[in-house]
């Protein structure tokens, strides 16, 4: 026989339903968030190391000048090498007749007849090269995809300064590239820069390497100690222009990937933990009050001769049902968004499987998590009720007369009008449920603002980085040092209007047992077109001796002003120098070490040598500019300011629009959850004072008043509140994320707080108007005729 | 306490006007087979400062009859009308505005603002009142001068009862309707709450309906209907009323 308490349940659920469901959607979010962050880093990581597993991701990368290919079975022999590859790898140009800007490239040698031993090719279209066909080459898929490249296309790239047509084979993802990367810039530019395999004997033909290798990829043997492998290797291609080899960790996208991933791993506990304990806390607060507010019924079942424990267990069914509902929607949200998001990352990471996946133990936890959270949430208020002796518990509960209650009362004959006097006895004299609900409404404050925030943060860094510090149109490299008066012929080009040389070195910065791998970047103290900046963004004068860091690679590095670091110079002779650390700068992308140019110069003992130039162009400029600049000598890769801001938009801005709505649409039905339920016990509880005093005479509208002032008032204490709580918050959440790639400042622009605060208030007043609503249709003659 | 003498009324005022006049009265509860007649076909008048008692069992339409008076429910067929007022078809704007400046409601539980004091219940029915009395004089009215700052939950039931009664009188109603105003409480403290209402009628002239199913109030009563089943079974007048003392049961 069904208990008759399990139709009471049945019932109480659904004439709660909506209350019921908009706390089942409070659990819900908090599920959601937990279910879509933990699902979506576990599908990241699991997606690397199946791409870097299968597709024989090296350890270890080494560049020379020119070495002969007998020296890689030298480095074979090594203790510790594992497998060793020889390739030929080179940076090239290519050519479109409908791109007005310039494509740069670098093009790798791979065996004809089959894969390379490493960093093998994932092949997403078309097939291998023909060994009988020497124009065949395969490209990135992101390229092919952005530039709508097929296999069959042609491909005209310039090798060694000749203009060579190559067709399309393949195309294909590689471990080594899942973001194809320029050397300088923190973010791929799948449009203009792509990557090429060609056949081992085209690429060495091309740039006279045969019999030769100037790039090497090789495994670690199991074991194996790194630091020696690498410096034996180092040794013996030392002679060969070696610039020292390196890790993966060191590889750009790689380097890039585990950053990205370190941040969704950190997100992904920190995010749900965050909503999940706002929403845990919520949930003690709403469901506190949904069972207070049977605190008769509990009584009258106590009276009836039902002990504790059955009661007990009826309310717990009660708040599991609710759990379970809200799991439920969470699962199937969470698993929705993890889709949405995983789609939003696919044009970002480049892995050959990327699916979004729902483990069976991620559902458990949630589920799990729900179901204690929220039991524990309705213990506290289901103990006190049910261990009231039952007379008591019947009575209603009335606020306690407190001293500052009657202080109020001082205050009513000051002519304050009795509906606000009305509200403040009640929020005075439940002190404590008071003070949970202002923190439930000023709780959902901060998820809102958080989506906000991304925005402001990603404006902001991109006003410092390319407004501020990178002031130049475009940006061009040479493929060896020249001499400073090059820059005069760039400035003849018609369309330029100033040019500025950099000298730009691959350094190893070394201060104690850190290390770290940047460049060294020479600039003239008088540089106009970039201008690095202290954290109040006024510019830095570049010191004339010594080394200026970014202030998050010094914190990474442990170095302070006054410290001295080695310097470890991956060019030309090598030399090591002894720098001390003098100034420190705000940067937003990457990690920069900088110095005087004219210094540098005199510490690499070379004449006035720049290798880069920064420019600024006529805002008028055709892309005739363009051609006419590629058309100089040694000019190698290029790229242009207005096209990195497209990129980044149509990326990294994509991947935040979609986390930040995500964010902001939990923030905004959480908001909802406690609010409503907050107005709703409200009423409930005041039904039917409200309809006393409609029937003494009172409208609807001052009836609504007196319920809703206590509303507003809650509001108007728990935004500020919450938009105090949000900056902190939101202060720790980036605290916790030092990437390399990029620094995100804690900017939050005064909109934000304004549509942060006025999403909340709309949250309120749509559940004030549901509520207002209930006031409309009180039934005035039951009042008449029952007590409370 | 000693209670006020109530001087005798003759029970005929037929020169003073009905300020409400009720035809046809008729209120069906359900449809079909589960119609249920509240109220059959019921007229009556009720003149101006008359104390009224409406008797009745449980279920003979009084209280039906007191909701359709206070603007609260609507007849099913017939007419109802306070002075100018037509309460039958109006607006619920209007009928809360009837409410407000005519009607004073004294109920069954009291309903007490539970976190208003005594003067402050008051004090928030005369804030929207047009010419209240001040709250002071109106609990001074019903004997309860010495519990101004007192709440609810710190009174008696009859004290609560005499707040409400003090409540629905400072905005100086047209009539007081009253909903089994000792239904909750015992002899002693019920005859005080009747004292109150008389002196209301009294010294304010206030037109007082009361309902109840406790015969024994009907002596303080000018005029007494009783009802049953939906209908007015008898209509009496008393000759010579009785003092709120020496109302026993």
């Amino acid at each position: 026989m069904v208990n008759v308490l399990d139709i009471k349940l049945a019932r109480d659920l659904w004439a709660m339903r909506t209350q019921v469901l908009s706390i089942a959607l409070l659990i819900a979010a908090g599920i959601a968030v937990f279910v879509m962050s933990v699902s979506n880093y576990f599908a990241l990581v699991g997606a690397m190391d199946a791409h870097y597993r299968n597709e024989r991701f090296a350890d270890l990368f080494a560049s020379v000048k020119r070495a002969p290919v007998s020296l890689a079975e030298r480095i074979r022999e090594i203790d510790g090498a594992g497998m060793v590859e020889p390739r030929v790898s080179q940076a090239v140009r290519v050519v479109r007749e409908d791109s007005e800007l310039p494509i740069s490239g670098r093009i790798i040698s791979i065996p004809s007849s089959d894969q390379p031993l490493l960093n093998r090719l994932y092949l997403t279209g078309g097939r291998w090269v023909d060994p009988t066909q020497p124009d065949e080459v395969i490209i990135n898929a992101a390229y092919a995809e952005a530039r709508g490249v097929r296999p069959g296309d042609a491909i005209d790239v310039v090798l060694s300064g000749r203009l060579e047509s190559f067709r399309v084979a393949g195309v294909a993802l590689s471990p080594e590239f899942v973001f194809a990367t320029r050397s300088a810039l923190p973010l791929p530019d799948d449009r203009n820069f792509v990557i090429l395999w060609a056949s081992q004997e085209v690429v060495a033909a091309a740039f006279d390497m045969k019999g030769a290798f100037n790039d090497l990829v090789m495994t670690l043997a199991p074991g194996a100690n790194k630091a020696a492998v690498v410096e034996e290797i180092d040794s013996l291609l030392a002679p060969y222009g070696g610039i020292g080899a390196y890790d993966r960790r060191e590889l750009p996208s790689n380097r890039l990937l585990e950053d990205e991933l370190a941040e969704q791993e950190t997100l992904s506990i920190v995010m749900p933990a965050i909503f999940f304990g706002i929403a845990a806390f919520l949930l003690h607060v709403v469901l506190g009050r949904l069972v207070e507010a049977q605190r008769e019924q509990i009584a009258s079942l106590k009276a009836l001769g039902f002990s504790k424990l059955p009661i007990a267990l009826h309310y717990f069914k009660f708040v599991t049902a609710i759990a379970l509902l809200g799991a439920g929607i969470g699962l199937v949200l969470g698993r929705w968004f993890a889709v949405v998001v995983i789609d939003s990352y696919r044009a970002f990471f480049r892995f050959p499987v990327l699916e979004a996946s729902l483990d069976p133990w991620i559902a458990a936890v949630s589920v799990l998590a729900a179901i204690l959270v929220a039991n524990a949430a309705a213990a506290v208020a289901v103990y006190r009720i049910a261990s009231l002796p039952p007379a008591e518990a019947m009575r209603p509960q009335v606020p306690a007369v407190t001293a500052l209650a009657r202080h109020i009362g001082a205050m009513s004959e000051s002519g304050i009008p009795m509906s606000y006097l009305m509200a403040l006895r009640t929020i005075v004299g439940r002190p404590i449920r008071t003070l949970l609900t202002i923190s439930g409404i000023a709780l959902a404050v901060p998820l809102v603002l958080f989506g906000l925030f991304w925005f402001d943060a990603i404006t902001h860094m991109i006003d410092v980085a390319f407004g501020r510090i990178e002031r130049g149109d475009a940006f061009v490299t040479f493929s060896t040092p020249v001499s400073a008066r090059a820059l005069y012929e760039l400035k003849s080009v018609p369309g330029v209007m100033l040019a500025e040389g950099q000298r730009i070195v691959p350094v190893r910065l070394v201060a104690g047992h850190r290390t770290y791998r940047t460049s060294l970047v020479g600039l003239s103290d008088n540089s106009e077109l970039k201008v690095l900046r202290d954290p109040a963004l006024a510019p830095i004068e570049i010191p004339p001796d010594g080394l200026m860091l970014s202030r998050a690679l010094a914190e990474t590095l442990d170095l302070h002003i006054g410290d001295s670091v080695t310097v470890e110079v991956q060019e030309a002779k090598r030399p090591v120098l002894h720098l001390p650390v003098v100034k420190l700068s705000e940067d937003i992308l990457g990690f920069s070490a900088t110095m005087d140019l004219a210094a540098l110069n005199r510490l690499l003992r070379e004449d006035d040598l720049v290798n880069a130039a920064a420019l600024k162009l006529d805002p008028t400029a055709s892309h005739l500019t363009w051609q006419r600049i590629q058309a100089k000598p040694k000019i190698e890769a290029s790229s242009v300011k207005a096209l990195w801001l497209t990129l980044f938009d149509e990326t990294i801005a994509g991947m935040l629009v979609v986390g930040a709505l995500i964010l902001a649409g939990f923030g905004l039905l959480i908001a909802v959850g406690v609010v409503y339920n907050s107005a709703r016990v409200a009423f409930q509880e005041r039904a039917w004072e409200l309809a006393s005093l409609r029937i003494l005479g009172f409208t609807r509208a001052e009836v609504a008043l007196i319920l809703l002032s206590e509303l507003v008032f809650e509001l108007i204490v728990a935004i500020p509140i919450g938009l105090l709580v949000g900056y902190g918050l939101i202060k720790m959440i980036v605290s916790l994320r030092i990437r390399e790639s990029f620094q995100v400042p804690v900017v939050i622009e005064p909109a934000s707080y304004a549509i942060a605060a006025l999403v909340v208030l709309a949250a309120a007043a749509a559940s004030a108007f549901v509520v207002r609503r209930r006031i409309d249709t009180l039934d005035l003659v039951s009042v008449l005729k029952t007590r409370d | 306490m000693t209670l006020p003498d109530i001087p005798d009324r003759t029970p005929t005022r037929s020169a003073e006007h009905a300020v409400f006049i009720a035809r046809g009265l008729s209120k069906v509860y359900g449809t079909g087979d589960a119609r249920v007649f509240a109220l059959r076909d019921i007229s009556l008048e009720i003149r101006q400062g008359e104390f009224l008692v409406l008797l009745g069992p449980s279920g003979s339409g009084k209280s039906t009859l007191l909701n359709i008076l206070g603007g609260l429910d609507a007849p099913t067929s017939g007419t109802a009308r306070w002075r100018d007022h037509e309460l039958t078809g109006a607006s619920d704007a209007a009928l809360t505005t009837y409410r407000r400046e005519h009607v004073g409601f004294v109920f069954q539980f009291y309903n007490l603002i539970p976190n208003l004091t005594v003067r402050e219940n008051v004090r928030l029915v005369a804030q929207i009142a047009s010419e209240p009395m001040p709250p002071d004089e109106a609990l001074e009215l019903v004997g309860l001068s010495h519990r101004l700052d007192h709440f609810p939950s710190q009174l008696s039931g009859g004290e609560q009862q005499r707040v409400a009664v003090a409540r629905a009188i400072v905005k100086r109603p047209d009539i007081l309707l009253c909903d089994e105003p000792t239904g909750a409480l015992d002899a002693d403290t019920g005859r005080l709450v009747l004292a109150a209402i008389a002196k209301v009628n009294d010294e304010l002239g206030t037109t007082t309906v009361i309902i109840t199913h406790n015969s024994a109030i009907a002596g303080m009563a000018t005029r007494v209907l009783r009802l049953s089943g939906g209908r007015i079974a008898e209509e009496e007048i008393n000759p010579k009323r009785m003092s709120a003392g020496d109302v026993t049961w």
